[in-house]
C-alpha cells in the first residue's frame, strides 16, 4: 500500500510565511541606507537566505526518512549532542573561556541549539517507553535527568539563555501528567521573586505572617491546614531570605541590573536604597562599582528596543524604511531583537498580524500534539510547541521591555544557521510524525 | 482533570500572552507617543546647510567683507586605532607627543564624537590630506565658512558677528541655538539680507551620530540660498586715509555726499582690526578690547554727543536769519567778548563790529551771544521757554536732538535740553542769559559727529539733507530703501544759506580761522569749533563741505583734546576733501608737510588702532 504524505500544510503554510518574513526583516536590519536590493552571501542576510536553503534541504530529508527512526535513533542522537557539549566544554577550559560553539569554516555550530531537539527526543522516547508513566520515583528522576543534563552543561557555557529554554520541559511534563501544582508553585515563586525584589523583606515577611496568622486563627481547628500554613510560611521565609542572598551575593551585576531594568527600577536609586539597610544582605562595593557600565547596556538595549518598536505606529514606516532599523540603533537586531524591525517597519497592524500567525503556528503545534495516537509523538509535539512558546514568549517579552533580557532567538526568524536549521528540524520531526499518525491508524485497523 | 483537557491550559495560556503582547504593542505603538518623538530625533538628524552670507563691498565694487571657507581636521576618537600615526603626524608636521595629547583630549570630551584635532589647516595641507584622508578613517576635514574683511579697520561700521542669545531666538524663529549673527555696524542692520536662507538635509543617523545616508530619498531636503551682496556706499580709500590721518589721536570723522545722504567714510579712533573678532581668537580677543581702557569698541561717531562749539554758530545763524531777529547786515560789537552783567563769554582778537559773514569767517563769540538771545528774547513769544521749545524744533528739523536714522544700530540723538530741564536747573524763571553759552555751542547741547556731518551736508544743500545712509543698494537688483531717497527739509528758507556759506567760504583762506589749510582750487566751505570740555584740551572741531557750487562731500572731524580747531580737525578735512574730490588718487597732496605732521601727529602716546599685524602707511 503506498503511503500517502498527510503532512499537516496550515503548519507547513504558516512556517514558510514566517521564515519568509523573517529573511526579510534581516534585509532590513542587515543591510545598509542607499544598499541595492540584492543577494549579498558574504552579509548575514545573504547567509539566512543559505540556512533557509539549507534547512530546506534537511526538511526535506526528514519527510522521506521513516517515522520509526527518530524513535529508533533518539537516545543515539541525544548521547550524541551531549558528547558534542562536553567537548565545547572540555575545550573550553583549555581556551580563554567558554564558548558555545564549533567554528567550521566561517560557520559557527551551535550544539546548545541541537541540544533542545535531541532533549525532546530522548524525553519522548523515554516517556513513550512500554510501560513507563510519569509516576514513581525512579521515573521522575530517569525523566528530570534527561532533562537536567544538557541543560547544565549549557548553563557551564555561560549561556544561561539557552539553559532556561530547558525549563519548558515542564510544561510538557505538565501534560504528562505532572500535578498543576507545581506549575501554581511556580507562579508563586515568581511572584515572591519579584515582590522581594521591589520591596523591604523584613516587610513581605512581617505580611506574609499577618495573611498566615489570619488564616491559622480561622482554621485553628483544622490542624491539618495549620501545619500547611505554617509550613507555606516558613519555606516562604526561607525562600525570601535566600533570594535575597542570591541577588545580593551571588548574582553579577549585570544580571542583577537585567531584571532590574525589567522592573522598571532605577539601579542607581536601588542599589542607594539596598544599602541603607532596605536588604538584610548588604550588596558588596566590588559589584557595585561597575554597575554604571552594564546598567547603561541593559537599559540601552530595551529603551532602543521601546523606542524602535513605538517608531512604528499604526501602519510602521514600511519594509526597509524603518529610522531606527537603518542607523543601526537596536544592538543584535537581526539577532535576539528582529521582533523590534517587524514593530518599526509594519507597525501596530502588522506586529498584531504577525503576533497572531505565530501564535496559531504553536497552538496548531499543541492541537496536533494532542492528537496522537502515541506516546512518542505525542511528548514530541509538546515539546516543540512548548520550546516554540518558551521562545516566543521570552523573546518578544524582552524586546516589548516586559521581559529581562535573556539572549534567545525568536524561531524561524532571528538570524543565525544553527537556530533556523534546529527549529526546523525539531517542526518538521514532529509533522512527519504527525503525518505518519494516519498511517499508524490505517494500518492498527 | 483528564489529561488531554489540559490542552485547553496550553491553548489558554497562549491566548492568554497573545492579549498581553498586543495590549503592550498599543501602548508602545499607539499611547505612549514619547518612544516616536524619541525615535524622531534618534534616527535621523536634520543638517542644516549654512548659506553664503552675503558679501560687502565699497561704492566702487571694492571687497570689504567676504567669506572664507576654514578646514578642520576632525577625529571620532574611538575609531582612531591601527593607523600610521607617524605618517600622519608628518604630513600635519605635528608633534607625536602633541598629536597623542589631542587625541586623548578629544577622547576624553567624548569617544563617540567628532572633535577637532586639528584647527584651521592651512590650505596646501588641506589640498594633501584630501588626498590621503582615505587612509585615516577616523579622520574626517570638515569645512567651516568664517567672515573675513579685507580693511584693517572700519571695525565699527562693519561690526563683527556674535552667537545668538536666548532672547533672539524666541523672536526669530529662523536662528537656532549656536547660530551666528551679525551684532553691530553693518553686519547687524543689514542681517537679515545678508544671511540668506537656509537649506536642510535630513540624514540618517545610527547610534554613534555617524550619518548613514539620507533620509527618505531627500524628500525633505532643500538648498540654501545665499544672503545678498550689498554695494556699500563707503569710499574704501577715503575710509582708510581717514583712519591713518585718525591714527594715534582719539576722534572721529564722517563724511557723507550731500546730494545723496551716502556715508563715504565714518571713522571712529580708537579702532580696531575686524579680523580680530573672527574664528578661535574671538572670545579671547573680544574681552581684551572690552576691558581696554581706550575703548576701542566705542562708536563715537554715532554715539558721542560732543559739545559743537563754534561750528554751531552755523545753525544759529540761520534760526537768527529764520526767525527775523537777524539779516546778513546785522553788525554787532566785541570787545574782548561779551559783558552782560555777571556774564563774559571771551572772545579772541578781531576787528569790530563784524556783519554776518565775517562773524563766521572769524568766529566771533559776542556775536552769537547777541543772536542766540534775541532769538529767545523775540518778544514774538513772550517767553523764553517758548522761544526756546521753538529754537530746539529748528534743531530737531537739522536732525538735532533727535536720531538721524542712518542705517547703523545703536545711535544716539545727542543732546538737545527740554525747556522743564532748565527750569529745574535756574528756577521757573529761568532767562536767555542762563543759557547764553548754548549760543557757541557750548552748555547743555551736545552733537555726536554723524549730526555735525549732516550739518555740514544740510548747509551745502542749502536746507535739506537725506537720512545718512551707509549702503548704496542692496543684492543683484541693486534694491535701494525707499528712505533713502526721502529729503528732509529744515525750517530754514533755502535763501538764508547764501550769508552762511558766503562766511564759511572764507574760513580757510588768509583771515579766516583756519586760513592755512586751505587747499587751492577747491573752495571749502568750513567752520572750527574750539569746543571747552571737562576732560582737559579743548577737542579741535571742523565742518566742512566742498566745493562750494554742486557740492561734492560734507565732513565733520573731531579730534579730542586736539586744541583749536585749526589744530587739526581743519587740515585733517581738508586733506580728507582734497583726496577724496582729486580725479586720480594718487596724485599727491598739494600740503605734503600738513599731511605728513597729521600722520605723524601722536596725541595719546599709543596706538590707537588695535591690531593684529600693523597695517603699512603709505603718505601721499
Amino acid at each position: 500500500m503506498e503511503e500517502k504524505l498527510h503532512i499537516d500544510w496550515l503548519s507547513v503554510v504558516l512556517y514558510i510565511l514566517i521564515v519568509l518574513f523573517g529573511a526579510i526583516n534581516i534585509y532590513s536590519a542587515n543591510s545598509g541606507v542607499e544598499e541595492v536590493l540584492k543577494l549579498d552571501f558574504s552579509k548575514e542576510y545573504g547567509k539566512q537566505v543559505l540556512f533557509i536553503g539549507i534547512s530546506a534541504i534537511i526538511v526535506f530529508l526528514i519527510l522521506l526518512t521513516d517515522y520509526k527512526f527518530f524513535n529508533f535513533s533518539a537516545y543515539g542522537i541525544y548521547i550524541v549532542v551531549i558528547g558534542l557539549l562536553l567537548i565545547l566544554l572540555a575545550t573550553g577550559s583549555f581556551n580563554k573561556g567558554a564558548q558555545a560553539w564549533f567554528k567550521i569554516g566561517s560557520f559557527k555550530l551551535q550544539p546548545s541549539e541541537f541540544a533542545k531537539y535531541a532533549t525532546a527526543l530522548a524525553l519522548s522516547k523515554y516517556l513513550g517507553g512500554f510501560d513507563i508513566k510519569f509516576e514513581g520515583r525512579r521515573n521522575i528522576l530517569s525523566t528530570f535527568g534527561i532533562i537536567l543534563i544538557p541543560m547544565l552543561l549549557t548553563l557551564l557555557q555561560n549561556d544561561t539563555g539557552s539553559a532556561l529554554v530547558f525549563g519548558c520541559f515542564i510544561l510538557v511534563l505538565f501534560r504528562e501528567g505532572l500535578s498543576g501544582w507545581w506549575l501554581i508553585l511556580g507562579v508563586y515563586m515568581v511572584t515572591v521573586f519579584v515582590v522581594t525584589i521591589l520591596l523591604p523583606s523584613i516587610q513581605i515577611i512581617i505580611a506574609l505572617l499577618l495573611i498566615c496568622g489570619v488564616f491559622v486563627y480561622f482554621n485553628r481547628v483544622r490542624k491539618q491546614l495549620v501545619f500547611l500554613a505554617l509550613t507555606v510560611f516558613l519555606a516562604s521565609t526561607f525562600y525570601i531570605l535566600s533570594l535575597d542572598f542570591v541577588f545580593a551575593k551571588i548574582m553579577k551585576p549585570h544580571q542583577q541590573q537585567r531584571i532590574l531594568v525589567t522592573l522598571n527600577q532605577d539601579v542607581d536609586e536601588y542599589y542607594a536604597k539596598k544599602s541603607k539597610g532596605f536588604s538584610i544582605f548588604k550588596f558588596e562595593k566590588s559589584k557595585e562599582k561597575d554597575k554604571s557600565e552594564s546598567k547603561r547596556d541593559y537599559s540601552y538595549n530595551v529603551r532602543q528596543s521601546k523606542i524602535s518598536i513605538g517608531a512604528g505606529r499604526w501602519v510602521g514606516n514600511g519594509f526597509n524604511n524603518g529610522t531606527q532599523t537603518k542607523a543601526k540603533l537596536v544592538p543584535e537586531q537581526h539577532t535576539d531583537f528582529i521582533f523590534c524591525t517587524v514593530g518599526e517597519e509594519y507597525g501596530f497592524l502588522g506586529s498584531t498580524l504577525f503576533l497572531l500567525i505565530y501564535l496559531l503556528l504553536i497552538g496548531r503545534v499543541y492541537y496536533l500534539a494532542e492528537r496522537q495516537k502515541n506516546v512518542f509523538s505525542r511528548v514530541f509535539g509538546y515539546s516543540t510547541a512548548s520550546i516554540l512558546f518558551f521562545h516566543f514568549f521570552v523573546n518578544i517579552g524582552m524586546a516589548l521591555g516586559i521581559l529581562p533580557v535573556i539572549g534567545i532567538p525568536l524561531p524561524f526568524m532571528s538570524y543565525g544557521g544553527s537556530s533556523l536549521i534546529s527549529f526546523s528540524m525539531l517542526l518538521f520531526t514532529f509533522l512527519k510524525l504527525d503525518a505518519n499518525r494516519i498511517n499508524e491508524i490505517s494500518r492498527l485497523n | 482533570m483528564e489529561k488531554s483537557s489540559r490542552l485547553f491550559v496550553f491553548i489558554g495560556v497562549l491566548v492568554f500572552i497573545g492579549i498581553v503582547f498586543i495590549c503592550r504593542l498599543f501602548y508602545l505603538q499607539i499611547i505612549d507617543t514619547s518612544n516616536y518623538y524619541k525615535a524622531q530625533a534618534y534616527g535621523s538628524n536634520d543638517i542644516t546647510i549654512y548659506p553664503d552670507r552675503g558679501t560687502i563691498v565699497d561704492r566702487f565694487g571694492k571687497l570689504m567683507v567676504y567669506n572664507d571657507a576654514v578646514y578642520d581636521l576632525m577625529v571620532v576618537p574611538q575609531k582612531a586605532k591601527d593607523f600610521d600615526k607617524v605618517a600622519l603626524c608628518k604630513e600635519l608636521m605635528l608633534d607625536t607627543s602633541e598629536f597623542n595629547k589631542r587625541l586623548k583630549k578629544a577622547s576624553k570630551y567624548n569617544p563617540r564624537e567628532a572633535s577637532v584635532i586639528f584647527k584651521n589647516l592651512p590650505f596646501h595641507l588641506y589640498t594633501r590630506l584630501q588626498e590621503i584622508i582615505y587612509q585615516y578613517p577616523a579622520f574626517y576635514i570638515e569645512t567651516k565658512i568664517d567672515r573675513r574683511y579685507n580693511i584693517n579697520g572700519a571695525a565699527h561700521l562693519l561690526g563683527y558677528m556674535g552667537e545668538v542669545t536666548e532672547k533672539q531666538l524666541a523672536l526669530d524663529k529662523y536662528y537656532k541655538p549656536g547660530d551666528i549673527k551679525g551684532v553691530t555696524g553693518l553686519e547687524k542692520s543689514y542681517e537679515i539680507y545678508l544671511r540668506g536662507k537656509k537649506g536642510k538635509k535630513v540624514v540618517l543617523v545610527d547610534k554613534f551620530s555617524k550619518q548613514q545616508g539620507s533620509f527618505a530619498g531627500g524628500k525633505f531636503d532643500s538648498l540654501p540660498s545665499a544672503g545678498q551682496n550689498i554695494i556699500s556706499a563707503i569710499d574704501l580709500d577715503l575710509q582708510v586715509f581717514a583712519e591713518q590721518l585718525l591714527a594715534n589721536k582719539i576722534g572721529s570723522i564722517v563724511a557723507i555726499e550731500p546730494a545723496t545722504g551716502e556715508v563715504l567714510s565714518i571713522v571712529n579712533s580708537p579702532n580696531y582690526d575686524p579680523n580680530l573678532l573672527v574664528g578661535q581668537r574671538r572670545n579671547k580677543n573680544f574681552a581684551s578690547l572690552l576691558l581696554d581702557p581706550s575703548k576701542p569698541l566705542f562708536n563715537r561717531a554715532l554715539k558721542a554727543p560732543y559739545p559743537p562749539g563754534s561750528t554751531f554758530k552755523t545753525v544759529q545763524a540761520l534760526i537768527g536769519l529764520q526767525e527775523g531777529v537777524l539779516t546778513p547786515d546785522t553788525k554787532y560789537p566785541c570787545h574782548g567778548g561779551y559783558h552782560m552783567g555777571s556774564i563774559t563769554v571771551g572772545c579772541h582778537a578781531h576787528g569790530s563790529p563784524l556783519d554776518l559773514k565775517n562773524s563766521i569767517t572769524k568766529s566771533c563769540n559776542a556775536y552769537y551771544c547777541f543772536v542766540y538771545r534775541s532769538i529767545l528774547d523775540n518778544p514774538r513769544y513772550g517767553s523764553v521757554q517758548i522761544a526756546y521749545s521753538k529754537w530746539a524744533k529748528y534743531l530737531n528739523s537739522f536732525g538735532i536732538g533727535i536720531n538721524t536714522g542712518i542705517d547703523l544700530p545703536e545711535e544716539s540723538g545727542g543732546i538737545v535740553k527740554k525747556p522743564s530741564w532748565f527750569e529745574h536747573e535756574f528756577g521757573k524763571n529761568w532767562r536767555s542769559s542762563n543759557v547764553v553759552s548754548m549760543s557757541i555751542g557750548q552748555g547743555q547741547i551736545g552733537l555726536t559727529p554723524l549730526q555735525m556731518a549732516n550739518t555740514a551736508a544740510i548747509i551745502a544743500n542749502r536746507g535739506y539733507y537725506y537720512t545718512p545712509h551707509v549702503v548704496r543698494s542692496i543684492g543683484d537688483h541693486h534694491f535701494v530703501p525707499p528712505s533713502f531717497k526721502q529729503r528732509h527739509y529744515t525750517m530754514i528758507n533755502p535763501i538764508y544759506f547764501d550769508t552762511v556759506i558766503a562766511g564759511m567760504a572764507n574760513v580757510c583762506s588768509p583771515g579766516g580761522t583756519a586760513g592755512r589749510t586751505g587747499i587751492s582750487g577747491i573752495t571749502i566751505c568750513g567752520k572750527t569749533g574750539t569746543a571747552q570740555n571737562p576732560h582737559g584740551e579743548d577737542h579741535s572741531i571742523f565742518i566742512a563741505f566742498a566745493p562750494r557750487d554742486n557740492p561734492k562731500i560734507a565732513i565733520c572731524v573731531i579730534v579730542e583734546n586736539g586744541g583749536f580747531g585749526a589744530d587739526y580737525a581743519a587740515p585733517i578735512a581738508n586733506l580728507m576733501i582734497e583726496r577724496y574730490l582729486a580725479k586720480d588718487r594718487s596724485v599727491a597732496s598739494q600740503k605734503p608737510e600738513m599731511l605728513s605732521r597729521m600722520l605723524k601727529a601722536n596725541l595719546t602716546g599709543k596706538p590707537t588702532t588695535i591690531k593684529d599685524s600693523v597695517i603699512v602707511v603709505k603718505p601721499k
